[in-house]
């Protein structure tokens, strides 16, 4: 019998960055933060599917939600950063993929060798959009907050 | 730093402990062979040249993968070292991985010129010519030892065993780059599948940890939009370069004189 000889090292291998450059880290939040939005899709599905069971399931549903207090609104912090870097990491990797944009061409090694995939204008690529998306989840964050009437 | 410390993770992942004496320039090779040497004969690890050309003595090194005969211990910046079998790669024994299959997907991908004229290429008098600049497009990636580590890091591969892998498609993009390739249809029908070129995440782990700095993700890229061209823009294979016969011996062109070489009178 032919053995498979194939190797599934799994999630945990896939997803630890640790000691790799800035763009598996990226990589990694990239996929948490998609896990994240496709929760929340499911939630979402679940939340509006109990209109169909009237104005008071709705309310049911509604009151279920306001219940967890300011946890709705950590929750709805969290998804609201899970978009922004998912959205701003794809259009850098679509740029990546599709155009080659920041990979550098191929060039002749010569040592120490620095990958031009890996190099200044992908750095700049990351940076730029982790900045972005942090100064956005700030004001997102305010945003809640002062619906809370806190600020 | 006196001593070292390597922490190997054997067969059935219980690790083992081996105290080396630290000698300056030390790899992390060398401590491996001084451990069986002289202290348990049964450890098991693969390597050959011990310089960096072979690919053989790929390992997870300190959690990253490595080769070991290029990674000086005093590198590390700690006298505890943990090593491991690459990752992705099911264990033979201790530190020596299966790599049959990595080599199996590098196969999948032709990874050799194809000619349309078989009788052509097989009783050729002629050569086929490959300008600079048409060389420069598939170089890099030429200088591939097959080492596996690109294959070890990739994050997809840890999830998807049917991914074609970074090295495979990096070496399908340096014969798609080849003028005197005409395969570009085959290996495109290869690529365009859902384990092939679109699983890439560009992680960028592979040309991370490539000792020959390959780029495998600059190549996944650059076959990427090959794939696209072809499938949305409808682009045709272009035709492979013709052969051209060899120049005279000697004489490049008419009227040129051959170069003249100066040993400093040693010749006399």
């Amino acid at each position: 019998m032919k053995r498979d000889r194939r190797f599934k090292a799994g999630v945990i291998s896939s997803l630890n960055p640790v000691g790799f450059s800035t763009e598996r880290w990226s990589y990694t939040v990239h996929r948490i933060t998609g896990i994240i939005m496709v929760g929340y899709l499911m939630a979402h599905i679940f939340e509006t599917f109990q209109l169909g069971g009237g104005s008071s399931a709705w309310a049911n549903t509604m009151a279920a939600l306001h219940s967890l207090g300011p946890l709705e609104m950590v929750g709805l912090w969290i998804v609201a950063g899970s978009a922004l870097y998912h959205g701003g990491n794809g259009i850098r990797l679509i740029l990546n993929e599709a155009f080659g944009k920041f990979m550098g061409k191929p060039i002749l090694p010569v040592y120490p060798y620095s990958p031009t995939s890996l190099g200044k204008n992908q750095k700049i690529a990351v940076w730029t959009i982790t900045a972005v998306v942090l100064a956005l989840w700030v004001w997102a964050g305010a945003y809640l907050l002062a619906g809370l009437g806190v600020i | 730093m006196d001593k070292i410390t390597l922490k190997v993770t054997r067969s059935g992942g219980k690790g083992t402990s081996y105290a080396v004496k630290y000698r300056k320039g030390m790899t992390v090779l060398d401590a491996l062979t001084e451990v069986r040497e002289k202290q348990d004969s049964t450890l098991g690890y693969r390597h050959s040249c011990r310089m960096g050309i072979c690919g053989s003595c790929g390992m997870t090194i300190g959690g990253l993968p490595k080769l070991a005969c290029q990674t000086q211990i005093s590198s590390l910046n700690t006298d505890t070292i943990s090593i491991e079998p690459l990752h992705n790669m099911e264990v033979v024994k201790d530190l020596v991985v299966d790599i049959l299959p990595f080599f199996d997907l590098h196969r999948s991908v032709k990874p050799y010129l194809i000619r349309t004229d078989v009788k052509e290429r097989d009783h050729s008098d002629r050569e086929y010519r490959v300008l600079n600049k048409e060389a420069d497009k598939f170089l890099q990636f030429d200088y591939c030892i097959m080492c596996g580590l690109c294959y070890a890091a990739c994050p997809t591969v840890a999830l998807d065993p049917f991914y074609t892998g970074p090295q495979a498609i990096a070496q399908a993009y340096r014969y798609m780059a080849d003028p005197r390739d005409e395969g570009w249809e085959k290996r495109i029908d290869l690529l365009d599948t859902s384990h092939g070129v679109w699983r890439c995440h560009v992680a960028g782990a592979c040309s991370f940890v490539c000792p020959k700095d390959v780029d495998p993700a600059k190549a996944i890229q650059l076959a990427r939009m090959e794939v696209l061209k072809k499938r949305v823009l409808r682009k045709h294979a272009r035709e492979g370069s013709r052969p051209v016969p060899p120049p005279v011996a000697g004489v490049a062109k008419e009227g040129v004189k051959p170069p003249h070489f100066d040993f400093g009178g040693a010749s006399k």
